[in-house]
């Protein structure tokens, strides 16, 4: 994808976030029943906003097109990766957490993490177990460490 | 000369066996953090504030500043070893820092890298001590006219700076910031604004868990995402790691202009390390004997590089504690730690902590010190420490991401909020939109929202008094100007006198 697309198509949700914005500061409560001076409105600067995101949208929207012969593509690394790290992480972070009791979800977490970016899946058995000692002891010195720190010494009571 | 005293009693204060041990461990893991890219002096500094809730405020603004100014040097190591960048703020070191490297002077390299960090941020200290106090003085004049503009300033500033590609980036990544603050409970009347439904956003989003999410999270996905760097590997049997004074004595004019530079880019909202680092470069370059070395191991650029970007942290701190505004990102989340121990920044500072200017610049020379001696001493270590695998450090650094988010108020709503931040920040920063003015946006928010709508209800609805007070004027005049250079043709007008005068001097 062309840096241009990626603009346009960003600028496409900005100009609806400030469209937003703007009806939102525009219909917000005005609090004449406190009688406030019509200048201090809560929505006032929401709209303001707004506005201008909406300008600056439209400005990304032109420029883009005008810049797009010679717009750098996006760089990309490994989607498997990126895809791998975003589901495990969001999954301990809003699904473990709060569901199992902090210490297995992070060691599970952690476990998983370092198995799955670190197994060397076409090595020799002794190397493939080493790999996953390495994740297993470092899973519990995770768990166990920063549920003792955060626990005994800042009395967070874990989730 | 009141600030040399304060910074006198200051480094008083902090002489004592436990400050010292809590300044040389804090600034160590803060090298560390910098070394490896991926992690950056922000999320060190943020993942270090949730950590440091449990200790007294001098001790817990003492490590946070360790980790900073350790972190911003520590860049320069994996800048120097593997080309990238430990940090932004190293970006410019590897231009030189790498040739030098590849040649087998790599130690030499961080030697002069060392070297130029200190001094610049001795250079930065010295202009926190003299500028903070008659600037905070100066802001206690402020009203809610200037404090606006100072706001509106500041992100435009910020967004035009950091913006890789055109200012416009950074202008919406400010505004965005801007509209996130204006969740939650409004300052004036407290009425709470787009909250969604969700009682949870009733106080609004906190700076932390935003900050741990696009400057943590964020950067886990990114460096996943990356291919890792080639380490250099060859060395010279000449290669040491202590520089030659002659050498240092050569480029004193460039380690202080590179100073200043790195000071005043400090000073201004938002702009960080990385801009301070690329404007020493650039005035080094321009002014250097020997320029055409610049990007083959040059040690003049080496030296500029390290000097501007270190300066920056001494020189953010200027309005960050006068003005609760951040000079940079990192400082942003100082603020907001700053908050959390009970300090107050913004220019009532010199009434309500007068030492605390002093306190804090003996901080920043106490990380130097221990960034000095570090940095000749440790350096295979350093090496070691790039070694490290992803697949092990990362789990940690996320896992310290979630419990230092949720600890903050111990409630699972803010890592929710955490991880979108980082999510959303992830895809922003692909598509080349700077998080600096995002970040300052949302501390700003409030400040923007309520000085704007107090100011209206002081001059009853007229807009006069924001455009007619004499500080008010200044602001207006530099923001219009910023806008206006943005446009190839006044920016060519504007030069026209300029290409006259040396048309004339060359004649």
């Amino acid at each position: 994808m062309s840096m241009a697309l990626a603009d346009r198509i960003s600028a496409v949700v900005f100009f609806a976030l400030g469209v937003a914005l703007l009806i939102g500061g525009w219909t917000m409560e005005r609090l004449e029943f406190r009688q406030i001076h019509p200048a201090s409105i809560p929505g006032l600067v929401p709209m303001i906003l707004g506005v201008l995101l909406a300008i600056c949208a439209i400005l990304l929207f032109i420029t883009s097109r005008t810049a797009d012969r010679d717009a750098p593509r996006l760089v990309f690394g490994s989607w498997t990766r990126l895809g791998l790290t975003a589901l495990i992480c969001t999954g301990y972070a809003a699904g473990l957490v709060g569901w199992l009791s902090y210490f297995w979800a992070t060691l599970m977490f952690t476990f998983v993490f370092a198995l799955v970016f670190s197994f060397p899946l076409h090595a020799d058995r002794p190397a493939q177990a080493k790999a996953l000692a390495s994740a297993a002891t470092l899973a519990i010195c995770v768990a166990w460490g920063t549920a003792l720190l955060f626990q005994e010494v800042f009395l967070v009571r874990l989730p | 000369m009141n600030g040399l005293a304060d910074l006198g009693a200051g480094l008083l204060t902090l002489a004592t066996p436990e400050m010292i041990f809590h300044a040389a461990w804090s600034t160590l893991l803060g090298i560390f953090v910098g070394s490896l890219p991926g992690l950056t002096a922000t999320m060190g500094v943020a993942l270090m504030t949730t950590l440091t809730y449990s200790l007294d405020p001098n001790t817990a603004i003492l490590v946070l500043i360790c980790m900073y100014v350790g972190a911003i040097y520590g860049g320069s190591r994996s800048a120097i070893l593997l080309n990238i960048p430990g940090t932004p703020a190293s970006a410019a070191t590897s231009l030189d820092g790498y040739p030098l490297a590849l040649a087998g002077r790599a130690g030499y390299a961080m030697g002069l890298a060392t070297a130029g960090s200190a001094l610049g941020t001795i250079v930065g200290v010295v202009m926190l001590v003299l500028v903070a106090p008659p600037l905070a003085e100066a802001a206690l004049n402020f009203g809610s006219f200037e404090f606006f503009w100072l706001a509106v300033f500041g992100i435009l500033v910020s967004g035009q700076l950091t913006a890789d590609t055109t200012p416009l980036k950074g202008y919406i990544a400010g505004i965005l910031g801007l509209a996130v603050a204006m969740i939650g409970s409004e300052g004036i009347h407290a009425h709470v604004r787009f909250n969604m439904g969700l009682s949870d956003l009733n106080a609004g989003i906190a700076l932390i868990p935003a900050m741990v999410g696009a400057f943590g999270f964020a950067e886990v996905l990114t460096a996943m995402w990356n291919r890792a760097g080639k380490l250099a590997g060859k060395k010279d049997s000449s290669d040491r790691t202590i520089p030659d004074l002659i050498d240092l004595w050569r480029y004193k004019f460039t380690i202080a202009r590179s100073g200043i530079i790195g000071t005043f880019v400090g000073i201004i909202p938002g702009v960080g390390e990385d801009i301070g680092a690329w404007a020493s470069y650039a005035a080094a370059k321009r002014t250097s004997k020997e320029a055409s070395q610049f990007g083959k191991g040059s040690h003049e650029g080496l030296i500029a590089a390290e000097t501007g970007n270190s300066a920056v942290v001494p020189g953010s701190l200027i309005p960050a504690l006068t003005l609760a505004v951040p000079g940079s990102a990192s400082s942003a989340v100082l603020i907001a730690a700053l908050f959390i121990h009970g300090i107050r920044p913004g220019p009532l500072i010199v009434i309500e902590q007068p030492q605390f200017i002093g306190l804090i610049s003996a901080m920043v020379l106490l990380a130097t010190v221990f960034i000095a001696f570090y940095g000749l001493t440790l350096t295979r270590l350093f090496v070691q420490v790039l070694r490290v695998p992803y697949a092990y450090l990362m789990p940690v650094v996320f896992v310290l991401c979630v419990i230092g988010t949720f600890a903050l108020s111990q409630r699972l709503f803010d890592v929710y909020i955490m991880v979108g931040f980082g999510l959303v920040g992830f895809v922003l920063r692909q598509m080349k939109y700077p998080m600096a003015p995002l970040v300052l946006g949302i501390i700003l928010g409030s400040l923007l929202d309520k000085s704007l709508r107090r100011g209206l209800t002081l001059s009853d609805g007229d807009l006069t008094p924001f455009f007619t007070r004499p500080v008010s004027a200044g602001f207006v005049i530099l923001i219009v100007l910023s806008i206006l250079l943005n446009i190839r043709a006044v920016r060519r007008l504007a030069a026209r006198p300029w290409h006259w005068i040396r048309g004339r001097r060359d004649a």
